[in-house]
């Protein structure tokens, strides 16, 4: 069964039914031998609206930390960074396509933006689940004196 | 806290983007806080990493005219710079600056108002990252994650030249680049506009670090960079120059040309039974500012053009809202136009501003 709460601080969600990278600001969640990729509620608050997206080439191996995408927003370019060593089996281009905003707009749904193959197993060891994923949100959070809202509203 | 600052004067075009770039890339835990500041001795043109060369900048004309393009890893627009623009380069390590973009762009922004207003020029911050001098824009700003360094860039707006800005751009008519450079010239200015004379650049540069200086908290000390940091911007001199580094293809961008903040250019041209509509729409806050229509269909009687140009300002993009405004028009003056209907050019004109780049 999965776990379909969600927890809440400071107006940034944390569903408990994924995996997180805290500190590359990454949500996984792991699909069979693939895993879906996407920013996390404060990852997309504290970019803002974003105004352009590039991805790399389905195809692409990504060692871990280093950028799946490029992300703009307010003239800020910044990497979307690979959790974990992995190849790029596809992207959500056309979902950003029809609408840029959409990782603003529904950051662990249909804003997700990459489907990827996990190439080392032992790195998926250091994602943290939900509940512990909120616990180092709530302390980083409070650092950043972050509040989260949908930047696309 | 201590700051480096490195004022390395005027470089080459390529070298006054590569430098900053090169900061972050070789950025380690020993490297101060940076700021450096860097004019350029020759005009370039330079382009947001996202940007598609081919389709935003005339590249055979800057070709002829000897204009290097060249892509920055920052965000942003096609923009002309020349030696009139002092870049302001910060590279800071990630925990000395704000998480939240928005933020991060307030922080640095404030010595640059500063300065302005040290020069008698009424300077604000305009979210996210514009200044502004009453409605006019007087330099943009842009930021990137580079390495383990936040990467700020902006410049000190010497002067700015609007017309060659317009001629290096990619339009699709000689119409638009007449409304492009007419914007420029309404919504953007320059210190020397604003006071008449030009400034001197080391005066408005002790100016801008003192203000530095005061929003940091901190202390300034002129240093150098590193053989490592130099032998880096060399590196990246040669990647930045090369072809496969420009024609790497655009992301997904939203549409339209961006003058500032709340303004910017969208054109089109949609075909319809009557002929080609084109439509060239100029938005201020997302509402209808200019607009002009002209193409090879039939309006009779030939007025009714500038009364639906004139009708529709002020209006939201909304495709209804425009065709019931048109329709109007159409009643009160009794336009015809064989093949070509209201809700036609109200088609033209949301098309305009939606479409995607």
């Amino acid at each position: 069964m999965q776990d379909e709460r969600v927890l809440v601080y400071r107006g940034c969600i944390i569903p408990l039914d994924l995996l997180y990278d805290v500190e590359r600001d990454v949500w996984v969640r792991l699909e069979g031998e693939q895993a879906r990729l996407g920013m996390t509620d404060p990852a997309q608050t504290r970019a803002g609206k974003l105004v352009a997206i590039r991805f790399k080439r389905p195809g692409t191996v990504v060692e871990r930390g280093r950028a799946l995408a490029t992300i703009e927003s307010g003239k800020w370019v910044g990497p979307f960074p690979a959790p974990f060593r992995c190849e790029i089996i596809e992207t959500n281009q056309s979902g950003f396509e029809r609408d840029i905003l959409l990782a603003n707009r529904d950051p662990y749904g249909e804003g997700w933006l990459l489907l990827v193959r996990p190439l080392a197993p032992e790195q998926l060891a250091d994602l943290l689940p939900g509940e512990e994923a909120f616990q180092r949100y709530r302390q980083r959070i409070d650092e950043l004196g972050l509040t989260c809202f949908r930047c696309a509203e | 806290m201590r700051i480096r600052v490195v004022d390395l004067g005027l470089v080459s075009p390529v070298r006054s983007q590569t430098v900053y770039h090169a900061v972050g890339y070789a950025f380690r835990s020993d490297t101060p806080p940076t700021i450096l500041l860097v004019s350029t001795t020759d005009p370039y043109v330079s382009i947001g990493y996202h940007q598609d060369a081919e389709r935003e900048v005339d590249l055979e004309y800057c070709r002829n005219a000897g204009l290097p393009v060249i892509r920055r890893e920052v965000g942003g627009g096609a923009v002309y710079l020349d030696h009139n623009q002092v870049f302001t380069q910060w590279i800071f390590p990630r925990e000395l600056v704000p998480s939240r973009v928005e933020d991060r762009f307030a922080w640095y922004v404030r010595p640059l108002v500063e300065t302005y207003r040290q020069w008698g020029i009424e300077a604000t911050w305009r979210p996210i990252n514009d200044i502004h001098v009453r409605g006019r824009k007087i330099g943009g700003t842009g930021a990137a994650s580079i390495g383990d360094a936040e990467i700020l860039v902006g410049s000190l707006m010497l002067d700015f030249d609007t017309k060659q800005m317009a001629r290096v751009l990619k339009v699709a008519s000689e119409k638009m680049r007449d409304k492009v450079f007419q914007s420029l010239e309404e919504y953007m200015t320059t210190m020397r506009r604003e006071l008449g004379t030009m400034p001197d650049r080391d005066q408005v540069v002790h100016t801008y670090l003192e203000q530095c200086s005061a929003a940091l908290g901190a202390e300034l000390e002129f240093g150098e960079l590193t053989p490592e940091e130099e032998a880096v911007a060399a590196e990246l001199d040669a990647r930045f120059a090369s072809e496969e580094w420009l024609y790497q293809k655009g992301g997904l961008r939203e549409s339209g040309i961006k003058i500032h903040a709340d303004v910017r250019l969208h054109e089109a041209a949609l075909k319809v039974p009557g002929g080609l509509i084109r439509v060239i729409v100029r938005t201020h806050g997302g509402r209808i500012d200019d607009v002009s229509l002209s193409g090879d269909f039939t309006l009779l009687p030939a007025l009714g053009l500038a009364a639906i140009e004139q009708a529709v300002r002020g209006l939201s993009t909304r495709r209804e809202e425009l065709a019931a405004r048109i329709r109007e028009v159409y009643r009160a003056l009794g336009l015809q136009s064989p093949g070509v209907t209201a809700e036609d050019f109200a088609s033209a004109i949301a098309q305009a501003v939606e479409l995607a780049t």
